[in-house]
This record gives structure tokens, sequence and C-alpha cells, in this order.
């Protein structure tokens, strides 16, 4: 293996954090990192080296969510919540049980927050990206990145203090 | 200082404040309750949040790394390498499909358009057109119908592999022991074109037997041309029974 494909292995367990921010159900989350790997070694063309390797690919995983998403609606099989509780507490690849119940709480709360604001906190909260380096993922301007991420963290910590979770 | 707003709390937070500012800020949270507490709220969200999705150890991962690492030399040639290198060859008839790899082949001389490796010269044991295409009668039969599975003919012609370059033309790699020679060649214009050739036998003395067993000049070839995996048996029998279609 070369470095690249070092670098795409080391990368696996973030890959696989980071979906399951994208995608709450894990099989939906297993898919996503497998879909990511593929394309990342197809479009390897496309990596400088010297650059970062987790933002360039978090940006493809990134891409085939919003890609997913979309044909998601267009085909009208929008996973309704109450099929995504039912998904998480008999799915097995999610270790609930070692989680605090406020842990759950957050990732729930996460999980809940719109598009935009869930990717921002997954990729400065969760990955510890930058805010320069996660507005790139996103190809925004790094004060929409700022401001998704005020939004999303003022509606997380409501959310949170509605639950009596204070952290 | 101003009464920081919640941005900057979160900049802060976040790491994102100069080491000048945080150091500003963390002194007035001394002084300031309200402030620390809100602070410390936002110090626990980052903490939460990273808790609730923690790095996880899963056994997918490991199929995951093999399918990384099963992307072969011939991916990564033909997509790291600078494919203008050829442009620079005259009558460099090969020139965009065999790219990269070759560079660092000092020994390689380039002749009528063919690559031809180390320790040959033109017109040995094989006879070739300048532009290619394979004139040796019978090494064409056992490259048109002769199946890997079936080892070499009663004069030691074998093919090894069999695969698809990114245009869809068949090419396989074979060995002429007689003639002492290995190659690979494509399907183009309904005839065999060899795209590379190469003394059978190491120049240290050692005899390849296996057909498996290519010079590396021609796995080097193979490498950069092939596009997707080489094909099974059945898969070759039915690209042979289909004439080699594509090229």
């Amino acid at each position: 293996m070369d470095d690249f494909q070092t670098g795409l292995v080391e990368l696996l367990p973030r890959l696989r954090r980071f979906a399951r921010v994208l995608r709450p159900r894990d099989a939906d989350a297993q898919d996503l990192v497998q879909q990511t790997i593929e394309r990342a070694l197809a479009a390897r063309r496309g990596f400088r080296p010297g650059t970062r390797l987790d933002s360039w690919t978090f940006t493809i995983m990134r891409r085939i969510a919003i890609d997913e998403g979309r044909s998601a609606l267009r085909w009208g099989r929008l996973v309704s919540p109450e099929d995504e509780t039912t998904a998480r507490v008999e799915d097995p690849g999610q270790a609930d049980e070692h989680l605090r119940a406020d842990a759950l709480a957050v990732r729930d709360a996460i999980h809940g927050l719109p598009e935009d604001q869930k990717h921002a906190v997954a990729l400065v909260l969760v990955e510890g990206l930058s805010y320069a380096e996660a507005a790139k993922v996103m190809g925004v301007p790094a004060g929409t990145l700022t401001s998704r991420l005020v939004r999303g963290r003022q509606s997380l910590m409501k959310t949170l203090a509605a639950q009596g979770v204070t952290g | 200082m101003t009464a920081p707003d919640e941005e900057m709390l979160m900049r802060w937070s976040d790491g994102e404040l100069s080491p000048e500012e945080a150091r500003r800020l963390e002194a007035a949270a001394l002084t300031d309750a309200n402030l620390a507490a809100r602070m410390s709220a936002l110090r626990r969200l980052r903490a939460a949040a990273r808790e609730a999705f923690a790095v996880t150890v899963d056994p997918r991962d490991r199929d995951l790394a093999r399918l990384i690492a099963a992307q072969s030399a011939r991916k990564r040639a033909a997509d790291d390498g600078p494919r203008p290198v050829w442009a620079r060859w005259p009558g460099a008839l090969l020139a965009p499909r065999v790219a990269a790899p070759w560079a660092g082949l000092a020994v390689a001389a380039f002749v009528g358009g063919l690559l031809i490796g180390p320790g040959l010269t033109p017109g040995d044991g094989l006879r070739v057109a300048a532009d290619g295409a394979l004139r040796d009668r019978e090494l064409v039969r056992v490259l048109d119908r002769r199946l890997a599975s079936e080892g070499p003919d009663g004069d030691g012609r074998a093919v090894g592999l069999t695969f698809q370059d990114a245009e869809r033309r068949w090419c396989r790699t074979f060995q002429a022991r007689e003639a002492g020679m290995a190659g690979l060649a494509c399907r183009e214009s309904g005839a065999w074109t060899v795209r590379v050739l190469a003394p059978l036998d190491a120049p240290g003395g050692e005899v390849r037997t296996a057909a498996s067993d290519l010079p590396e000049a021609v796995l080097m070839a193979v490498d950069a041309v092939i596009d997707g995996p080489s094909a099974d048996a059945a898969g070759e029998a039915r690209a042979r029974d289909a004439g080699w279609p594509g090229g």
C-alpha cells in the first residue's frame, strides 16, 4: 500500500464516526463508509498530496450523503422518526449500553439538527476540525460555517436543557 | 473587555481564539461567575458530543481495509502518472496508454513505437510489424485460442493474464519460450498489437517457468494498462469464444 491507501485505512474509524452522525441507522452508516471509500479510491487523482486526507474524504462522504438524501426525498423513501428510533434500539452495531444517558441524549439531539447545522457540529465538535477546514469541507464561507455552528449549538443546548441534561 | 458574545465564547471553546484573546477571556471569567458558567457549559457540550460519537473498533473496518489495499499498482500508476511523459517520444504509438511506470526504466528502449525491455534488440526471435502488430503466426494462434489453464504448447508458447484496458480492449500476457521472450499484446483493429516485449529469462540466468512468472517490465506494463480485475477462467473463455470483441 502507498501513503494514500495507508492514510485511508487509518481514517476508517473516523469515517465511520462521521457516517454515524450523518446516518443514524448502523446499516446506512456502513453503506455510506463503503461508498465513500470506493469513491475516494476512484477519485484519488483529485487528492493533492500535502493537503489533509481527512477533510478531503469527509467532503466526499458529505456529498454522497447529501445526494442520497435528495434521491430519498425524490423517491419518498424518507424514514419516519418512529422507524429510526426502533432501528436504533435494535441495532447491534450501536453499543448504546456503553453510553451514558447524557451522551445518548446528546447523540439524539445532534441527529435531530437540521442537516447544515448537524454537519457543522459534526466536523468541528466531533471531528475536531478547525473552522477553516470545516468550511472547506462544506464548501461555504467561514462566516456561514460560524453562524451554523452558533445556531446548532444553541439548539442543542436548548434541547438538552429541556430534557434536564445539563452536560 | 466588552461583554463577549456567544460567537466569541464558542470560538474559545473550539480553540479558535488567539492565545492572547483566550487568556483575556479566561481572566475575565475569574471575576464573572455568569461568564464562567457559560464557558463551562460550552466546554461540556463539546466533550459530550465527542463522547456521544466515540471512535469505535468495528470488525467491518477490516473488510474495508482490504478493499483499500486491493487497489493495485495499476490504478495507482494510471492515476498518479504524469501522462504527457510519452508525448516527448517521437512516434510514440503507445503513448497515452502506457504511462508513468516506464519513466523509471532507464534501460528500456523505445523502438518503432514498441517498448523493448532491457536486453532485447528488435527483431529478436519474434516478428512484429512497425506498427506493433504481431506477425508471428504461431503466437497469434496461441493468443487467439489458448487458455491460461492449458499451459504452454509444444514450443513453450503460453498465455498468462487476460484482462481489458481502459478502452475495453482485450489484452493478454504471453511467453514464447523458443523465442526467449515474454510480452503483453492487446487487440487493436482486429490484430494483436504488442505493447511490450522483454527477455523471458532474467539476465542473471534465472529461468522463469510458471506462465504467471513474468519479467518485471511486462508486469509493469500490465499494471499501467489493466482496468478492472483480470478475467477468471470463465471470462477468459467467453472473451475467446466471442472473438475478443472490442478491439
